[in-house]
């Protein structure tokens, strides 16, 4: 029976890889489930029988009876903890396929159903389509180098740096310097340098293979910072924003504004960067340098909804500008025309939609 | 540092400012949900040459101001508008002042009243009176921005806030209005990045706008 149930898991294997229609996978999956269920009981049992064997050894005047017994359940409780262990890893695999087909935001109340059938978006479907084509299109930019090279064209008034991680935290705790000021400190000897020419990839003195953190600055608006892993690879991990004029150790990837406006860019930022992922990882640090571009516009882009800049927040009972910036819809309409990679056009279409908290509704 | 721009208060014709409309924009803080953190205090003095002949006069200039601000203690702050000069000094400026004895201090102000907390702006509202007296001569208030530090960038921002800060004021239909007027800071040799030297010469601008209001009053009341 438990040979059964391991192949039954294993056969399963080569149907998951076919693009099928959610009901069929799911019954798979709620089949595996119930097999994984059925070991997991076998399990306890399993360990009933070991502490019974273990009981009945501790009185006096034994043969090598529990002994016996106890070698038994202890073969048998590891096959069943292989078996699961091998569903376990199916299942995991198949899930995180189908979320990443179907569910790629973690944060939107389909986390807790049980049943992935009841809620299928087909918008999604569409979206599955242009990031195949965007994959196509972007087959050049696979490593990093090529990655900013390009992305600098498409974004004027952006500074793009990068650092070896410790490298980064040195030089946040230098914070704040003004635009000056950094300008003078580059033409000392530091580990990270801006390029004279503008065109050029801004690698320069780091070595590409330990490119951890990219710093994205907007002079006078923002600062983010996004976190590479692994170093040197174009995948980013984590990203926050913090005022320009911010410094101090806390300036990282994972750290918080003391700002309410760059706290909340943040979290809604962490929310894109997950999308991105979710969609497509060899395309997530393309898409968040382009989504992130489009803050430019923080401080003067009114809401699409309420066309007003500053708007009072109603839960944190805060004056904030619009925050959030459509990430869902983003890679779809870079993808729709393929010319409009590199021109501005499009990214100020992006960039004309930005949303107060409380504006920001699904319709995005 | 963070901008910030100083508003002065514009009574209506005929009215003068009291301390009613004091607390009224107090309230009014209050009911943007801004949080009351503390005191704020400024000082503003005008000085006058001392002469020791006659002689010349018209040389020296007659719009002296020194200020003190209350987010640099240990620092002073010079203009002459006329001249389109700032100067930022030590505090200790203010003792060899009286020690050389070149100036003197004629007349000095004092801007003084609670600091607000919005979120990422900060609040101050003021009253003006002269320092040896409480006589209420003016309100001032300050709106900063934290997370900027330029004006051309946060200058939307700002409108942004006098526009909601109007619409909470015109509900308590007081006698008047905040009014901002930006000096022109590039004539002064300031740049787009915000310092204290661009608040005092926006308290100086501030002071020049009190005067003009009392002397039109003078002139009305005449």
């Amino acid at each position: 029976m438990q040979q059964q149930q391991t192949q039954a898991a294993r056969n399963p294997t080569s149907a998951e890889s076919t693009a099928e229609a959610p009901p069929k996978q799911v019954a798979l999956a709620m089949d595996r489930l119930a097999q994984a269920a059925r070991l997991i009981a076998d399990v306890r049992l399993g360990a009933d029988r070991l502490l019974e064997a273990l009981f009945v050894s501790a009185q006096p005047h034994q043969t090598t009876k529990p002994l016996h017994l106890f070698l038994k359940e202890d073969s048998s409780m590891r096959q069943h903890l292989q078996d699961l262990r091998t569903i376990g890893i199916l299942a995991l695999k198949a899930f995180t396929d189908q979320k990443r087909r179907f569910f790629p935001h973690l944060d939107d109340g389909l986390n807790g159903q049980s049943s992935a059938s009841e809620s299928v978006p087909k918008k999604h479907c569409g979206s599955q389509i242009s990031t195949v084509t965007q994959q196509e299109e972007l087959s050049d930019y696979r490593t990093l180098s090529d990655l900013l090279m390009h992305v600098e064209k498409d974004m004027p008034n952006m500074k793009i740096f990068t650092y070896q991680r410790l490298d980064w935290l040195k030089r946040a705790s230098t914070l704040p310097c003004s635009a000056e000021e950094f300008l003078m400190d580059s033409s000392k000897e530091h580990d990270f340098h801006i390029s004279n020419k503008p065109r050029l990839g801004l690698l320069g003195a780091v070595a590409a293979d330990k490119v951890a953190v990219i710093e994205l600055l907007f002079p006078s608006i923002f600062r983010a910072i996004i976190s590479l892993h692994p170093a040197g690879s174009i995948d980013p991990d984590a990203v926050a924003f913090f005022s320009p004029d911010e410094g101090g150790s806390y300036v990282h990837a994972r750290g918080f504004s003391v700002y309410h406006v760059f706290k909340h860019v943040t979290e809604h930022a962490a929310m894109a960067l997950q999308y991105f992922l979710g969609t497509n990882t060899e395309t997530a640090l393309y898409s968040l340098l382009h989504w992130i571009f489009s803050y430019q516009t923080l401080f003067t882009e009114p809401c699409s909804k309420c066309k007003r800049l500053l708007s009072m927040d109603r839960q944190s009972d805060l004056l904030l500008p619009p925050v959030h910036r459509p990430y869902r819809s983003f890679c779809a309409i870079k993808s729709s025309s393929p010319q409009s990679i590199s021109s501005t056009k499009n990214q100020t279409l992006d960039a004309s939609h930005a949303y107060h908290v409380g504006c920001f509704s699904e319709e995005a | 540092m963070p901008l910030k721009w100083v508003f002065h208060w514009q009574p209506n014709a005929g009215t003068t400012v009291n301390s009613q409309m004091l607390t009224e924009v107090s309230q009014c803080a209050e009911s943007i949900n801004g949080v009351k953190e503390g005191r704020w205090k400024a000082t503003l003095t005008f000085y006058k040459p001392m002469f020791r002949d006659q002689a010349v006069p018209a040389e020296y200039p007659r719009d002296f101001l020194g200020i003190s601000l209350p987010e640099q203690p240990n620092r002073y702050y010079f203009i002459i508008r006329s001249q389109k000069i700032v100067l930022e000094a030590d505090s200790s400026i203010q003792m060899i002042m009286e020690k050389l004895q070149s100036y003197k201090s004629r007349v000095s102000l004092t801007f003084e009243g609670f600091q607000y907390q919005l979120g990422d702006f900060q609040l101050r509202v003021g009253k003006v009176a002269p320092s040896a007296s409480e006589n209420l001569r003016g309100i001032v208030l300050e709106v900063e921005y934290l997370p900027l530090s330029s004006m051309e960038k946060s200058r939307q921002i700002l409108d942004g806030f006098v526009e909601i800060w109007q619409e909470a004021m015109s509900k308590r239909s007081l006698p008047g209005h905040f009014m901002h007027i930006e000096p022109n800071f590039a004539e002064f040799g300031l740049s787009d990045h915000y310092t204290s030297q661009h608040t005092a010469v926006q308290y100086a601008t501030v002071m020049a706008q009190l005067i003009s209001a009392v002397q039109t009053a003078q002139a009305v009341r005449n």
